[in-house]
């Protein structure tokens, strides 16, 4: 089920309602938010709610068998259940078709020619690569003796499969989130309304920031041989608010909506392109991925505990990773390979942090480099759209006909976007709408937002760019 | 809930002007829609997508069949929206013939058919009778998202503003296009349509519909297809021979200019390899003006 559909606006309320009557009883409101993630999942595809209950039972036996056992060899062997488990699971889904395919690419290129017998026609499940990681870092965490099992299972299935954050994150620790589940939730008022508050946000960020610039950047990232340099610069831009838009907007309408239900989940985006370098950048971007790998793979490969030449490679495999994860194909490993070398290059060239307009520009033009090779087609595609914009502007696409209106409403949206985060930034003291002492600023202002959604957003139920990931 | 009561006053205040602008348009493809669906007393009303907007001259009808034309056709849009719009001038006027211009591809699957009806949202509240099963085949709880003016309105203001400034004019309807296809070797000199994709029921059930309508309300119909620049051969074509199978059925007559000798290979007559330029939307108009003109004096 999409956030941004009706099937969504009919569940909500429905589920809340019920969620709310069962107050007295947190059992029978974990069961409730079970079978609503399992519907709302099942919406999608019914038939894949099958490995969310398998990760879910295999992670719930792990985690006991970790923390039961007194000898860590034993104890690590349990983990590794977990790890091979949840990795094996994406591997399959997500990557076999990708690795086979280019190990027959690459024997062809050497002239050995192989009939594709291997590939598989294989669907990938939404959000397999969000709820994996979820369910490893409960393994991991019981291991580090950060956490202790449940012995409720109902409770660590619906930290599993709870569906605000289900399908495309935050990518939530069972230390934050599982504790959660097991204590009592009451009804605020107060909670209601900063979900409410933050759920507007995200569809405004959605609906009318992403959906809209989506527009221009497919008819040109779509048709490449019709467009010139200029064309491929303003499409990169716009793709760079189309992703923010996109996955922040889901981020915020996953936040809001477990705080309806009394949850909180963490914060997953801080004004990424206000980061005076790339480093900053990563830690304001996707921030539940980026400390997961940090915690879970950076940390445990040394570090920056280590030589420096072993510190510079750590940082390179974990982006070459973290470029990976998103999405079975070259060109987001490039993507993440590029973001390694320019935290390499920081920690080669500064010893200290920058700051300044400036390197908030120039990180802002680094950030969009890489997502050329995050949306293009292919690497091939991405290297000769780079190439166009330094040697050939050429002419500006501005579209025709409706694409015209489309884009002036994405330039409307984003010079919003980049105002009210300029003013977060670095005038939070000052003038605020959503925190104002008169409530009747307060609601006014997010009514104004829901009429600018209603107003100018793209409802045709558009998917959000991370399920695919 | 004085969110809720702050948010219709501000949707009923900013959505009341917002519908204004929209109805106070006077060229675009807004205005054209209003106009035919609000007050054309048109006799002949010529209805399709921009084959019908480009190809269609009412000036030559008129002088052809001695009546009063006007051009609905709409560029991009598909059946649903058509017949939306032939209801919705059926409800208040009687014309005395209709035309559909066909796409051959009028009957295969297609989200954009569903999706670009929202051109029809800001009509929702007047004629919520016609457009409400209509629109609800693309999307449920039409009722519930239409429900606020602003949503309906979602979309036009670029739109208004952009043909206040730079009115698009249109001859009762007909926007000509001028200059010349170029012959090219790039053009495909024969082209062999397969089957596309599969055929959406709710489509064919839509232009059952327009027949039905349109006997029920006693005005005569003609299917017309219009003229390719390059022979096509369309025998694979599901969708054109389930169309011609529900003419046959229905008995309402079909013109057929695809593959037609006159404008096979007539570079000047065509704009681009689907469009004909003023010339060629000219000598088309007046084709069917002579057929439906024999067609009359047969009766």
């Amino acid at each position: 089920m999409l956030f941004n559909s009706f099937d969504f606006f009919v569940f909500l309320p429905i589920v809340l309602v019920c969620y709310w009557l069962l107050a007295k009883s947190i059992k029978w409101q974990n069961v409730l938010l079970l079978i609503a993630s399992y519907v709302f999942y099942g919406w999608w595809d019914w038939r894949f709610l099958s490995l969310i209950a398998l990760s879910t039972i295999v992670d719930y036996f792990v985690g006991f068998k970790v923390y039961r056992s007194d000898d860590k060899i034993i104890k690590k062997r349990w983990l590794w259940v977990s790890v091979f488990f949840n990795i094996g699971l994406l591997g399959f889904f997500k990557y076999f078709n990708f690795f086979v395919g280019s190990w027959i690419e690459l024997f062809a290129s050497l002239g050995y020619t192989y009939q594709d017998v291997w590939t598989l026609s294989i669907v990938l499940p939404v959000g397999i690569s969000f709820y994996t990681f979820q369910t490893m870092s409960y393994s991991i965490d019981i291991y580090r003796g950060k956490l202790e099992p449940t012995k409720d299972f109902v409770a660590f299935a619906a930290f599993v499969s709870f569906f605000p954050q289900l399908v495309a994150g935050p990518i939530e620790r069972a230390t934050n989130l599982v504790p959660q589940f097991l204590k009592p939730r009451t009804f605020t008022y107060d909670a209601l309304s900063k979900g409410g508050k933050l759920m507007i946000w995200g569809f405004f960020l959605k609906l009318v920031v992403a959906d809209r610039a989506a527009i221009y950047v497919n008819a040109v990232y779509n048709n490449i041989e019709s467009h010139d340099g200029l064309s491929f610069i303003a499409a990169t831009i716009l793709f760079a608010f189309q992703i923010y838009g996109d996955f922040a907007g889901y981020s915020l309408i996953a936040i809001g909506t477990a705080k309806l239900f009394g949850f909180d989940l963490m914060t997953n985006f801080r004004r990424p392109y206000f980061a005076a370098s790339v480093s900053e950048f990563w830690t304001r971007w996707h921030i539940s991925l980026s400390t997961w790998f940090r915690d879970y793979l950076y940390i445990p490969l040394g570090g920056n505990r280590v030589s420096k030449p072993r510190w510079l490679y750590n940082l390179f495999i974990t982006f070459l990773i973290s470029g990976l994860w998103h999405g079975a194909n070259w060109t987001f490993v490039a993507w993440g390979a590029l973001n390694g070398v320019y935290l390499i290059a920081e920690a080669l060239l500064f010893k200290k942090g920058r700051k300044g307009l400036h390197n908030v520009l120039l990180t802002f033009v680094l950030i969009n480099l890489s997502w050329v090779f995050f949306r293009a087609n292919s690497i091939n595609n991405a290297l000769s759209m780079i190439s166009e914009m330094l040697t050939n502007p050429g002419r500006l696409y501005i579209g025709s006909g409706d694409d015209i209106a489309a884009s002036l409403y994405a330039t409307l949206a984003i010079a919003m976007l980049v105002l009210v985060e300029t003013k977060k930034e670095y005038f939070n003291s000052l003038f605020t709408i959503s925190n104002n002492r008169l409530e009747l600023i307060r609601l006014v202002g997010y009514a104004i937002v829901v009429f600018m959604i209603l107003y100018f957003g793209v409802f045709g139920e558009s998917q959000f760019i991370y399920f695919q990931f | 809930m004085k969110f809720v009561i702050i948010l219709l006053m501000i949707d009923f205040l900013l959505g009341t002007i917002a519908k204004q602008i929209f109805f106070s348009q006077d060229t675009g493809k807004f205005a054209r829609a209003t106009h035919v669906i609000e007050d054309s007393e048109a006799k002949v009303m010529v209805f399709g997508s921009s084959h019908a907007h480009r190809h269609y001259v009412p000036k030559v009808f008129e002088q052809e069949l001695q009546t009063t034309c006007y051009n609905a056709g709409a560029e991009g849009q598909q059946l649903l929206f058509h017949t939306a719009l032939q209801q919705m001038v059926l409800k208040r006027s009687k014309p005395d013939l209709l035309l559909l211009n066909i796409d051959e591809d009028f009957l295969y699957s297609s989200r954009e058919a569903y999706d670009r009806l929202a051109d029809l949202h800001p009509y929702y509240s007047d004629h919520r009778d016609v457009l409400k099963p209509i629109l609800e085949m693309g999307s449920p709880g039409i009722d519930f998202k239409l429900f606020f003016k602003s949503f309906q309105a979602n979309s036009t203001l670029i739109h208004a503003l952009r043909y206040y400034a730079s009115p698009q004019l249109d001859q009762k309807g007909y926007r000509p296009l001028y200059g010349k296809v170029k012959p090219s070797k790039n053009l495909k000199r024969f082209e062999n349509l397969e089957a596309g994709d599969d055929i959406d029921p709710n489509f064919v059930i839509t232009l059952e519909r327009f027949i039905a309508e349109a006997k029920d309300y006693g005005v005569p119909l003609v299917f017309v297809t219009s003229p390719n620049l390059l022979v096509t051969d369309y025998t694979n074509n599901e969708s054109l021979s389930k169309i011609r199978e529900i003419a046959r059925k229905e008995q309402v007559l079909l013109l057929d200019f695809f593959n037609s000798e006159t404008f096979l290979e007539q570079y000047q007559l065509f704009h681009d390899t689907s469009h004909l330029n003023n010339d060629g939307a000219e000598l088309f108009t007046k084709l069917v003006a002579d057929r439906i003109k024999e067609l009359q004096h047969s009766k």
